[in-house]
């Protein structure tokens, strides 16, 4: 069985812009364009992470942001729960 | 769709077209590649699997291949394999001829593929008048195979006039096969060029097309129709030519393009067995150029911020002028409505 956590959806994938990360969806087919500079890895999500953990040399003040923008990655289904 | 993003350079295309022969078993009156005969130099199968490690380097999502027919190439399924090995989702367009339920079953063991199966009409009569005799039979017989499988599978439907009317029944007969329905639209290319007048949908057409396609959000249309669609269905996709920004085209012999519908020697950007694919997508003028273009001539429209000045090789192809605006746009259409109704009356 596959390890629990949020991950890419299968449809889906990312990679790292000069803006930040750029995600893909076949389905549709869709893109989002995260101004997220190079705070994430574009293979961070590749590997399930847990709610609320973070990539390395995240600050504390930086997480609620990217929290809420985990939220609307997995709200608009370009990442999932397993 | 962030304009502001695209605008600002993509390091490589979000997917791309590749057409990976121009060998074709059919000679359809509308087809954007004329295809037929191969072409003299196809890519090798070493050159065609170089070409997907380039690809993958450049972290491209996603191929969709077309032609000339993919599976008259001895070797497409390799090539299939080797995106799929570096996770690369892809798409087949297929005239659903040589499609056998082996070719089915193998197909379906992979999870990264997506096929399109062309259907110019909802009836027989209709869609063989294109595409040929028996072509009809054929691929519904192909949509079957593959709906029984997990293979995501649509039908593919160039508008044309002699189908406009049959837009409505093709999305029951996809339903009822179990698929979904795609509708493209139809660009002067190739002998889509030569038989313009004659497949061409006209204006009336394409506006009851708009009206249609705003109440149909399950149909997808790619980039064709972002020039002709409401506002509402706009959200489902681009609104601007993704050209040279979001995708490219290869051709069979390793040329690189705009756009499959932009395949002169005029828009060519670079030659695979020359240059590296990153080298081109980075370097090449035209590409340059297209990422530059502004429909200047478009600005005052009201319908600007929807279309950006629609298809330029729809502009190319029939005026000539790159920076043209659409001649087939929302606009356009309704203007053209007019002026006829106006002559009628006169
Ligand atoms: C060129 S074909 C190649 C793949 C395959 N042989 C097939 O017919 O699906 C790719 C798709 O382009 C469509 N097409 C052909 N000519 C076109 C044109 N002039 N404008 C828009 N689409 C076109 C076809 O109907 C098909 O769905
Ligand atoms: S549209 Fe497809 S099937 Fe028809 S001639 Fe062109 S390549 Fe062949
Ligand atoms: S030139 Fe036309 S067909 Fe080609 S990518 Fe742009 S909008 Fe699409």
């Amino acid at each position: 069985m596959a390890a629990a956590g949020i991950k890419l959806h299968p449809s889906c994938r990312a990679r790292q812009e000069g803006f930040g990360l750029l995600f893909y969806d076949c389905k549709g087919p869709r893109l989002l364009f995260a101004a997220t500079g190079t705070l994430i890895p574009a293979d961070y999500f590749a590997t399930p992470r847990a709610r609320g953990e973070f990539p390395d040399g995240i600050t504390d003040s930086q997480k609620p942001a990217l929290q809420k923008f985990v939220n609307q990655l997995l709200d608009k289904g370009f990442l999932h729960e397993q | 769709m962030s304009n502001k993003y695209v605008e600002m350079g993509m390091r490589s295309p979000v997917n791309l077209t590749w057409e990976v022969t121009q060998a074709c078993n059919l000679r359809c009156s509308h087809c954007l590649s004329s295809s037929g005969d191969p072409a003299k130099n196809e890519l090798s199968t070493a050159e065609a699997l170089d070409l997907v490690e380039q690809l993958h380097t450049a972290g491209v999502f996603q191929v969709n291949f077309g032609g000339g027919e993919p599976f008259i190439r001895p070797d497409f399924e390799q090539i299939l394999a080797a995106c799929h090995g570096h996770g690369i989702m892809t798409c087949i367009s297929t005239n659903g001829t040589l499609i056998t339920p082996e070719l089915v079953a193998r197909l379906g063991s992979n999870r990264l593929v997506a096929i399109q199966v062309s259907l110019d009409g909802a009836v027989r009569e209709t869609c063989d008048a294109v595409r040929g005799k028996g072509v009809f039979d054929d691929a519904i017989r192909a949509v079957k195979l593959l709906a029984a499988t997990k293979i995501p599978t649509s039908i593919n439907t160039v508008l044309t006039t002699h189908n406009a009317d049959e837009i409505p029944a093709m999305y029951d007969l996809a339903k009822s096969l179990g698929v979904s329905l795609r509708v493209s639209r139809f660009r002067p290319s190739g002998r889509g060029a030569d038989n313009w007048e004659s497949l061409r949908p006209t204006p009336t057409q394409l506006l009851a097309f708009s009206d249609w396609l705003a109440k149909s959000g399950d149909v997808r249309t790619g980039d064709s129709f972002f020039s002709l669609t409401s506002q509402e269905r706009q959200g489902l996709g681009l609104n601007l030519c993704g050209a040279a920004k979001l995708t490219c085209c290869v051709n069979p012999d390793g040329h690189m393009y705009p756009c499959a519908f932009l395949q002169s020697d005029h828009f060519e950007a670079g030659d695979l067995r020359v240059n590296s694919f990153q080298e081109i997508w980075d370097g090449s003028a035209i590409y340059e150029s297209f990422r530059n273009l502004r429909i200047h001539s478009c600005e005052e429209c009201t319908r600007f911020d929807q279309c950006h000045g629609g298809c330029p090789a729809v502009a190319y192809h029939l005026k000539n002028d790159i920076n043209g605006g659409d001649p087939e746009c929302l606009e356009r259409c309704v203007t053209s409505i007019a002026e006829s109704r106006l002559q009628e009356a006169a």
